[in-house]
């Protein structure tokens, strides 16, 4: 990995002191118990099946197109979407239109590593997959030759960080008034012991990517889904499965992803309702204006006929 | 790939053909077309391989080196992917051209092999927490025809088959270095057990269905494939006696992804899922017994090497 | 249901070479001195330097009274005027659609060498032209002879026949021209139930067998017979013409209706297609074909 010289780049040899404390040694089993009780109850609280809390808005950056930005907790994930314009060096025409995707994360998001800002084989990876999700998404042939340019910005990475990537670009694109199919939706299941965790943290992630001593099912499932169409975008799994556990995964994922449709719908509308109502004010303040020179008028009119 | 021009009734006619199972060549649509392997084609690697498959040719070494293991994981080697598209293979890899697609082809391997249960780490472990062995593999494509997912996985699995890891005789601590003390012997080596290694598996939907090991031609007319890694049955690598010793394990998904700019229904994902499982037993068993069948020549008569004279 | 997958060792690769009775011809490699007289005639992969005709590729000699041309194995198809070529429409262009057809240059389909419905004497009009990619279209097969060469070696198609113009349904095999025997016929109705084309420029068009209805009737009825579905049986016997071809071309044998019936006959003892996909197979049918020429030859 090239490193950037004109940045401060810590030593070579630097290690996280985390390294040093008592959690960083912890063994499967211990982690295990951790995150999840014998009740089938996670650290934070919630039951195995229950995914995170949503806080979604739009238009957050005001220079962009459409943006969006989407808390699932500690995960924060901020999107912005560009206006199409037409694809740099390319010498071919394109009959479809093109989706350039960047996903990158924040030096200080992740709680193991500090990310380096030279964009890393992780960072290609989730910008590769999203755009792989967003390209049935859009209308890509009614702009032929130009792309649209998505960035996303990991601020603070707890889990399940490539499905909100994926909803808040979705959202970003809606609110950018790119036309698309439909509204894309994603989610991440993770799979330990056999047990389906609905929206993983990034320790449960960890945990279901470490391999365990026995030969159960474990790994993790990154969905991407268009409801109303029924149709998959993009399927992403890691780990060691057996076909029914994927199966099974899919169904939870499918509902789950039905279930932040209505939430970014809600999102949008009321961003619309929110532009009509201001609109109307700004209308109204116009119109009294008008009334209040308009009587002016009146008043010169009289004072000149007068005169 | 290069997109081909093909015309709307040809078109037609495969995915008719797809739909009947019976393909413009006579396969169905879980067969593949005749492979050819040889393993130790090159002397400077400690393992390696080159798969011909219709007209895709694959080039795969495997070097060794001696490492630290990660703080995280004191017990475990490491295994590291890299691809290179050549411009041998067409022109369009020319420059930063094969970039993509080599970077796409190294994180689905890497993803694949994550997992224990596809490859065991800990047999590359030499002193845990100190020092362990470092498995690079290097893939090389000679030729593009197609299908480059399942190539590349059968080579290398072809490839760390045939790798020799040399014994490590002695490991003297002396302060906090540690001094290895390897076997002079070339012949004093161990192979890996690399049984349940996943293969990749492409799945190109045409209309409805999906068909494994797709043509030039059948790809231009798919607009989305899944990939699908599954793991190995080390049953199928052992030979005599071995087998006994071996418990067949139950053949898992490694990794999925899927290929393309379109999508798909869930039923059909389902489908292809089931679909690659099928496809990858017999694909497995097959790379066994020719791997099985070629190290068996090796005993019987000296090595000769083939090499790339077709 | 399982999946059928060989893979074979290096070591047992399959020698495709078959030996034809013939004599083994005279090979001239580049830069090779022919003759050193001015008396010939300097013709294809030759060049003349110090009073000598030197070869400038690797293959054998032909000789036509005073002509020398060198003919490689791998050459790009060299039109001459009446050969049937199969090809596919790359562009459309003003009045005009470029063809490739495997030749040095894209080869050239005049839309006044066309027959347009309604007659071969309708006069072409401004629609004509705006119509060109209803008739024709990128990606699209046709059939053609070749009309005429331009200077710079480009040719010039023409589908003026019934038999000619677009190929509806069907599999496209690319083989070497030289591989191509010229014949008075390369349209074949096959015994099997399969039509194929030859096309001299290496391009083998094999399909079901045509329906003659396609000509008559109306275009509605076409497009409808274009995206009907072929039955299984003449999917077959396409399939097992299609690998015999490639099995053939495998051992370098020369192909035209004969060489291939009677390796679609030989392949009758394989039950299923897909073996022929195996060398091993390929080769024994090519031997088994070359075996039967010989014999009718000896005849």
């Amino acid at each position: 990995m090239p490193l950037d010289y004109k940045r401060f780049n810590g030593p070579e040899d630097s290690i996280s002191y985390k390294r040093f404390t008592e959690d960083y040694i912890k063994s499967y089993d211990q982690l295990y118990q951790e995150l999840i009780d014998e009740n089938g109850v996670r650290k934070d609280g919630r039951a195995v099946d229950e995914a995170r809390k949503m806080f979604a808005i739009n238009d957050v950056v005001t220079q962009a197109k459409g943006s969006a930005y989407i808390e699932l907790k500690q995960t924060k994930v901020v999107c912005s979407v560009f206006d199409p314009r037409e694809i740099p060096h390319q010498n071919e025409f394109s009959q479809l239109g093109q989706i350039y995707c960047e996903v990158k994360f924040a030096p200080f998001s992740c709680p193991r590593k500090r990310r380096p800002h030279a964009p890393e084989a992780e960072e290609r990876a989730l910008s590769v997959a999203l755009r792989k999700a967003l390209e049935p998404t859009v209308c890509r042939h009614l702009f032929p030759n130009f792309q649209i340019d998505v960035f996303v910005y990991i601020l603070e990475h707890d889990g399940a960080c490539l499905a909100v990537a994926i909803n808040a670009a979705g959202l970003a694109l809606a609110s950018a008034a790119v036309p698309i199919y439909d509204i894309i939706t994603a989610c991440t299941i993770a799979v330990i012991d056999g047990k389906m965790i609905m929206d993983p943290t990034e320790a449960e992630e960890h945990l279901a990517i470490m391999s365990p001593e026995t030969q159960t099912n474990h790994g993790l499932i990154t969905m991407s889904t268009l409801s109303q169409l029924r149709q998959i975008t993009d399927f992403r799994q890691i780990g060691s499965l057996d076909v029914d556990c994927v199966t099974k995964a899919m169904d939870l994922l499918q509902k789950q992803c039905m279930k932040i449709v209505p939430n970014i719908q809600r999102v949008l509308v009321s961003n619309v309702i929110k532009y009509h109502k201001e609109r109307k004010k700004l209308e109204e303040e116009a119109r009294e204006r008008e009334e209040a020179l308009n009587k002016k008028m009146e008043e010169w009119k009289l004072l000149l006929n007068a005169g | 790939m290069a997109d081909l021009l093909l015309s709307s009734t040809e078109k037609i006619f495969i995915v008719h053909g797809v739909q009947d199972d019976y393909r413009s060549d006579g396969r169905s649509n879980i067969d593949y077309r005749p492979m050819e392997l040889e393993t130790e084609v090159v002397s400077h690697a400690s393992g390696s391989a080159r798969l011909r498959l219709a007209n895709t040719d694959v080039l795969v070494g495997v070097k060794t080196e001696i490492d630290t293991p990660k703080p995280d994981q004191p017990g475990l080697g490491k295994i590291e992917f890299f691809v290179d598209c050549s411009a041998n293979a067409t022109p369009e890899f020319e420059g930063r051209g094969g970039e993509q697609l080599a970077n796409s082809i190294s994180n689905m391997m890497q993803r694949a092999y994550q997992s224990s249960q596809a490859f065991e780490l800990k047999q590359l472990c030499i002193l845990e927490g100190k020092q362990c062995w470092k498995l690079y593999i290097d893939i090389l494509i000679l030729e593009s025809g197609g299908n480059l997912y399942d190539a590349v996985s059968l080579a290398v699995k072809a490839a760390l088959f045939n790798t020799r890891i040399p014994f490590v005789k002695a490991v003297l601590m002396d302060g906090g270095n540690v001094d290895l003390q390897l076997s002079d012997d070339p012949y004093d080596c161990k192979h890996l057990d690399v049984g349940c290694a996943p293969l990749l598996i492409t799945l190109c939907k045409i209309g409805d269905k999906c068909v494994v090991d797709p043509s030039a031609e059948e790809e231009s007319c798919s607009v989305i494939s899944v990939v699908v890694g599954v793991t190995g049955n080390t049953k199928s690598y052992c030979s005599g006696k071995e087998i006994d010793s071996v418990k067949s394990l139950e053949r898992k998904c490694s990794t999925i992804g899927m290929n393309g700019s379109g999508s798909l229904a869930p039923q059909t994902l389902q489908s292809a899922i089931m679909q690659g499982m099928v496809a990858a037993e017999s694909l497995d068993e097959a790379l066994g017994q020719a791997l099985l069948r070629e190290r068996q020549e090796n005993v019987i008569l000296k090595k000769h090497a083939y090499g790339f004279l077709k | 249901m399982t999946g059928h997958v060989s893979i074979r060792l290096a070591s047992e690769r399959v020698n495709h070479s078959v030996s034809s009775s013939n004599v083994l011809p005279r090979f001239y490699t580049p830069g090779e001195v022919i003759t050193g007289t001015q008396d010939f005639m300097r013709g294809h992969g030759t060049y003349a330097e110090d009073d000598c005709l030197k070869s400038s590729v690797a293959g054998v000699m032909q000789k036509v009274n005073k002509l020398i041309c060198i003919r490689p194995l791998k050459s790009r198809y060299v039109g001459e005027i009446g050969d049937v070529v199969v090809g596919r429409i790359l562009e459309v262009q003003q009045r005009r659609w470029k063809v490739e057809t495997n030749s040095r240059l894209d080869s050239v389909l005049q839309l006044s060498s066309v027959n347009l419905p309604g007659g071969e004497l309708r006069r072409r009009s401004v629609e004509d032209e705006q119509m060109m990619r209803m008739y024709l279209q990128e990606g699209d097969l046709i059939s053609a002879e070749v009309q005429s060469l331009f200077s710079d070696g480009s040719l010039s198609l023409h589908t003026r026949s019934l038999k000619y113009g677009k190929l509806s349904q069907g599999t496209l095999v690319k083989v070497f021209p030289s591989l191509i025997k010229r014949r008075k016929n390369h349209f074949h109705n096959l015994l099997c139930g399969v039509s194929i084309i030859i096309g001299n420029n290496g391009f083998i068009w094999i399909s079901p067998l045509m329906q003659d209805l396609m000509i008559e009737e109306s275009k509605d009825e076409i497009n409808n017979y274009e995206s009907q579905s072929v039955s299984k049986s003449d999917r077959e016997a396409m399939a097992r013409v299609k690998n015999c071809i490639l099995a053939l071309v495998a051992s370098k044998m020369m192909l035209d209706d004969t060489s291939i019936m009677f390796a679609y006959e030989e392949s009758l003892k394989y039950d299923s297609v897909k073996d022929l996909l195996d060398p091993e197979a390929m080769l024994d049918i090519a031997f088994l074909t070359q075996h039967k020429i010989n014999n009718i030859m000896d005849e």
